[in-house]
């Protein structure tokens, strides 16, 4: 009740002695954590990436298990030629090409639910000198021997006026001669088509007949790759999400095995004085050692595995952390109320877990946070330098470098964009994440 | 301060030859094919041999004494797959100039560009230079520097027409490298120097000058930008290290002759000298880096008392 109520009665009435309300003291709902929540929630930036990261973590976890997701290390074949699907740009869906009702095509069935159908009738080998009868901007209508069909205009070596018609050209590849203007193949392999919309042709043997528009496909699914296939014909999609099932698991991994260690030792170099001179000075000698050689050096002594990498890099990361959680325990060991709580005999480990631990939970929770983005970045490193996880364990490492082998042909650059993507937005998140939680975390900030 | 100095520069030379002990021994812990060029080729008498030849059968701590004599006489061993046979000190001497102007020039660029953008970033405080400067630095130190490296790679080649590959004699290619390599660093001070200037601006002495009537510019030049900065020179030195971990990175990419280059190239054909070699001139350059900051920092500002320097760096 505050003197705002005026209209309040109750304002007017006289009090009544209460016994409780006496022993009422000065009382502030202050609570720690959940003003560092508060603080945390007005920062709508990294509330927004929490909510992306977690949902992507949680994707991470789920894609698996969603119906028509290819396995990571399966390399895709053509099911007929066995050729491997490889370089098969981003796509929706696994249609090649839509045709309408009544098209011809030769097909046959392949399973049950799936026919495989082409459209083309011959091929001519290169160097072959054809009649011209019809030209077009993508197909030429050609006359060769007893052919006579579509081929693709690029293949051909026209002369200057190609319109005008019949005239004598040269194929300077292989040409596929066709049925129709269409190519209904996926370079040179035939299409699926599902057994309902085609139906046999009478007295063709081996011709079918689209029944309404039919879409072909180049795999006998309709599960699509989503974000392309690499180049030896594995599914860039569920990849990447494996990648960042194992990137994500060595970040997680290294902040954990790193604040262990790092607090471990910490609290030894902080709380036992007479300690702390010589882990002083092993501090210094170790702190002078560049990271990246470290991380290097035992890399490339150690076979290149998932737990050799957390071990190299937990190696050095642990050091900053127990430097932090030294000087804060210095701080607070001899605080008043550690001395009070000394006197009454607390255990040194009560003490320690109970009086001074929770004191570093939010900093130690931001150097985790960063420690995680780090790592990745770390395994990205290592993977690039060539003592990275082998290939056949997809990380967002291996992925990104993959990639970047292909950049000098820019067709094939989604193969290091979409890696490239996902690594960033789950370091990135990390970072804001972190230092919003530690802005949150900061009491200066607090109401 | 002399006494400071010789005590850093002590403690610096301790530090280094446990750095060599250990390199030293690790890499000997290293299976014995990367002794040889032709391994598979060989039978056993003759591996034996040679190792006992190079003295890789001696025990390992006759072979660190020999080590650490070879070392003073400033041979780093030889090469066994690289080139074969040839003095590892040869090989470096001719590639360390590049990635020395490489990097030179890079932290250059870094300087030049980095500090201005903290002190513009520290005067407009959550106004456009603050906004951008942070966009700038939470892109460059969150995603790891391999993504932007390459994106540059490909992207700035394209617009600009410039080759991909590193040529010595064009200088146009020059460009990308040290930019890429500065990046990082670019980011680095002008977070700190923002960070500093912040803190130097809520300062009582700053108020006064304000108060008393001391324009704005010349308050941050005289003032906050000569406070801000001293705490800033311990990170140029050891920004060397940044670089060293960039020039890994960007030497292979644009396959610049150098020593990053060198390195990622020896640790595909597992030359084990060659990568010891390597290491530990990283190490001494990262060491001395560090041993140069503390000093500076020292020289610059008389304040900082040498005598309490306990937990610090």
């Amino acid at each position: 009740m505050t003197l705002r109520d005026k209209k309040s009665e109750a304002l007017f009435q006289f009090a009544q002695y209460d016994a409780a309300a006496a022993e009422k003291s000065g009382y502030s709902n202050y609570s720690y954590w959940r003003s560092t929540l508060s603080v945390f929630l007005h920062n709508r930036a990294a509330v927004a990436l929490l909510i992306v990261l977690a949902l992507l973590l949680l994707f991470t976890f789920v894609q698996p298990y969603l119906p028509g997701q290819y396995d990571a290390n399966v390399i895709n074949n053509h099911p007929e030629t066995g050729r491997q699907l490889s370089n098969l740009p981003p796509s929706l869906t696994t249609v090649k090409v839509t045709v309408p009702e009544g098209t011809l095509l030769f097909g046959a069935p392949y399973d049950e639910d799936w026919y495989y159908v082409t459209n083309v009738m011959d091929s001519i080998d290169r160097r072959q000198n054809m009649t011209i009868t019809e030209y077009g901007e993508e197909f030429c209508h050609i006359e060769f021997e007893d052919i006579s069909g579509w081929v693709l205009t690029e293949y051909l070596r026209l002369p200057e006026d190609p319109q005008n018609v019949p005239y004598e050209a040269m194929s300077n590849y292989k040409v596929d001669v066709y049925m129709e203007p269409v190519d209904v193949t996926n370079d040179g392999n035939s299409l699926y088509v599902s057994a309902d919309s085609v139906r046999p042709v009478e007295g063709e043997e081996g011709m079918v007949e689209t029944v309404g528009e039919a879409d072909l496909r180049i795999l006998p699914s309709i599960h699509a790759f989503w974000f392309g296939t690499n180049n030896i014909g594995q599914d860039l999609w569920s990849r990447v999400w494996s990648g960042t099932r194992t990137s994500l698991f060595i970040g997680f991994a290294v902040a954990l095995t790193e604040a262990l260690v790092g607090i471990f030792m910490g609290v030894i170099w902080g709380y036992v004085r007479k300690l702390d001179r010589l882990m002083t000075e092993i501090y210094n000698v170790l702190d002078n050692i560049p990271t990246t050689i470290v991380l290097i050096l035992i890399a490339y002594i150690l076979h290149p595995s998932v737990p050799t990498l957390i071990f190299a890099m937990c190696l050095t990361g642990w050091l900053g952390m127990s430097r932090f959680v030294r000087n804060q325990i210095v701080i607070i060991r001899d605080r008043d109320y550690n001395l009070a709580s000394r006197c009454l005999g607390t255990g040194t480990f009560r003490i320690i877990f109970r009086n001074l631990l929770p004191y570093l939970v939010s900093v130690i929770m931001l150097r985790m946070a960063l420690a995680i983005p780090g790592a990745i970045g770390n395994e990205v490193f290592l993977t690039y330098i060539g003592l990275g996880i082998p290939v056949s364990i997809p990380s967002l490492g291996n992925l990104v470098n993959e990639g970047r082998q292909l950049i000098t042909s820019p067709s094939l650059r989604y193969q290091l964009i979409f890696p490239a993507i996902v690594l960033s937005v789950v370091t990135i998140s990390f970072y804001i994440i972190g230092n919003a939680f530690a802005d949150a975390a900061d009491p200066k900030n607090h109401v | 301060m002399l006494k400071y100095c010789l005590k850093r520069l002590g403690a610096s030379l301790i530090t280094l030859v446990i750095i060599i002990s250990v390199v030293f021994i690790l890499v000997r812990q290293m299976p014995i094919e990367g002794y040889f060029d032709n391994f598979d080729k060989l039978d056993e008498a003759v591996i034996e041999a040679t190792l006992q030849k190079m003295g890789l059968r001696d025990p390992i701590f006759v072979q660190l004494k020999n080590f650490f004599v070879q070392l003073l006489h400033g041979d780093l061993g030889t090469s066994v797959r690289y080139r074969i046979g040839a003095p590892i000190a040869g090989i470096i001497a001719e590639k360390a100039p590049i990635s020395a102007q490489i990097g030179l020039s890079s932290m250059a660029v870094a300087l030049v560009l980095g500090i201005p953008l903290g002190a513009a970033m520290a005067r407009s405080k959550s106004k456009f230079w603050d906004k951008f400067g942070t966009l700038f630095i939470v892109l460059i130190t969150a995603v790891p520097s391999a993504v932007y490296y390459i994106f540059i790679q490909m992207y700035a080649t394209e617009w600009f027409h410039i080759p991909m590959l590193f040529d010595r004699h064009n200088f146009v290619t020059w460009l990308l490298p040290i930019f890429s390599m500065a990046l990082g660093n670019i980011a680095y001070y002008a977070m700190w120097l923002r960070r500093y200037m912040v803190d130097e601006m809520n300062k009582d002495y700053v108020r006064l000058a304000r108060a008393k009537g001391v324009p704005e510019k010349k308050m941050m030049m005289r003032h906050v930008f000569r406070n801000a900065f001293v705490p800033m020179i311990q990170y140029i030195p050891s920004s060397i290290l940044y670089t060293i971990g960039g020039s890994i990175y960007v030497e292979s990419l644009y396959s610049i002759p150098g020593m990053g280059g060198l390195l990622v190239d020896v640790i595909g054909r597992q030359d084990n000298p060659m990568v010891q070699a390597i290491v530990i001139i990283y190490s001494c350059i990262g060491i001395v880096g560090l041993l140069l900051g503390d000093i500076l920092m020292g020289v610059l500002d008389p304040r900082i008392s040498f005598a309490k320097k306990e937990g610090a760096r």
